[in-house]
């Protein structure tokens, strides 16, 4: 399977923070622990992505360390795609 | 054979794995200056080990062999008895780390952790047993371990398992040998290592702050403690002696 699109991703994220009654902002520079995105979100997100495109995305949890902002997220799971 | 009830006296060839750099270095040196040799291997032999080497020709017999290799490490230990005699104890401190959640590590990257820190291990003190055995010897074990098999850590599901699972091996191995080799662990808290380089500072701070003696664990609090298993009449035998700053009490 294809990977996701950075919109598709996005979109997901979204869900993911509904789920917990919280809101996706609308700017990608938002910071993550003022939306409430922890570590365990991101990965309930990479979860989510692995499930779509069929394929696992592992990593190391200090490239997890580096992401801080909604775009961060969306860059990181688009290399990890790519890689 | 010597007499069982009698203390097993202090080791004289010590094998330690992952001697070429940090804690295990450390060890290698220290056991030099008790006056002991060493045959000490690692993937890669560094400058370091190469120099402690080259100064004490007579007592340390170095080589670079990856501790998954069982064919190279038994042609590593019937050299190194070839050169030192007879091998009686055993220091199994070499590992890789791991720092990444466990639904994030590839099945091949858990494979990997749990052969270098656990498998190889076992393989090494079983090679190293048997020649103890095989000459009607005594000796000595010590495992170094972790803190993370007492505790739980996040990011180090593989690596705490195969250090708990070298922790119950090592009692098991204890109750075996029936105190002709004395085995025990040393379980280091988290201290400034390759390992624990990938920690971000925000974890070692959170670390020390949660430490009572207010400092991470450093080699040289570690060394003693291993020196005294494989050289005093403690009759300390299947035990984990924690090294962490009372992180985990």
């Amino acid at each position: 399977m294809s990977a996701l699109s950075r919109d598709a991703i996005r979109t997901m994220m979204a869900e993911v923070l509904q789920a917990q009654g919280k809101m996706m902002p609308e700017d990608d520079a938002a910071n993550l622990e003022t939306i409430g995105f922890r570590s365990l979100d991101f990965s309930e997100l990479a979860l989510r992505v692995e499930d779509e495109i069929g394929d696992e995305l592992n990593f190391d949890a200090p490239e997890l360390r580096q992401i801080a902002t909604i775009s961060d997220v969306l860059d990181f799971l688009e290399q990890l795609q790519a890689a | 054979m010597s007499d069982k009830t009698e203390p097993i006296g202090p080791a004289t060839v010590v094998v330690v794995s992952g001697g070429s750099r940090g804690l295990g270095l450390a060890i290698v040196e220290d056991i030099l200056a008790k006056g002991a040799k060493v045959a000490a291997f690692a993937r890669t032999v560094t400058p370091e080990l190469e120099a402690v080497a080259a100064a004490n020709p007579e007592r340390v017999h170095a080589a670079s062999v990856d501790v998954t290799d069982v064919k190279a490490i038994n042609a590593f230990l019937k050299e190194a008895e070839s050169r030192l005699g007879p091998i009686d104890a055993l220091v199994n401190n070499a590992a890789m780390g791991q720092d990444s959640l466990h639904v994030h590590t590839s099945p091949e990257q858990i494979a990997k952790i749990v052969e270098t820190n656990l498998t190889a291990p076992l393989l090494l003190a079983r090679a190293v047993l048997r020649r103890i055995m095989a000459k009607g010897n005594r000796g000595r074990i010590v495992m170094v371990t972790s803190v993370c098999a007492q505790r739980g850590y996040s990011g180090l599901v593989a690596y705490s398992a195969t250090k708990g699972g070298l922790d119950s091996a090592m009692r098991t191995l204890a109750r075996e040998m029936h105190g002709r080799v004395l085995v025990n662990s040393v379980a280091p808290g988290f201290f400034a290592s390759e390992m624990s380089s990938v920690l971000g500072q925000t974890q070692l701070d959170t670390i020390t702050r949660r430490t009572p003696s207010n400092r991470l664990v450093e080699p040289d609090n570690i060394v003693p403690v291993v020196s005294m298993l494989l050289f005093d009449d403690t009759n300390i035998n299947g035990q984990v002696l924690t090294v962490d700053g009372g992180n985990s009490i």
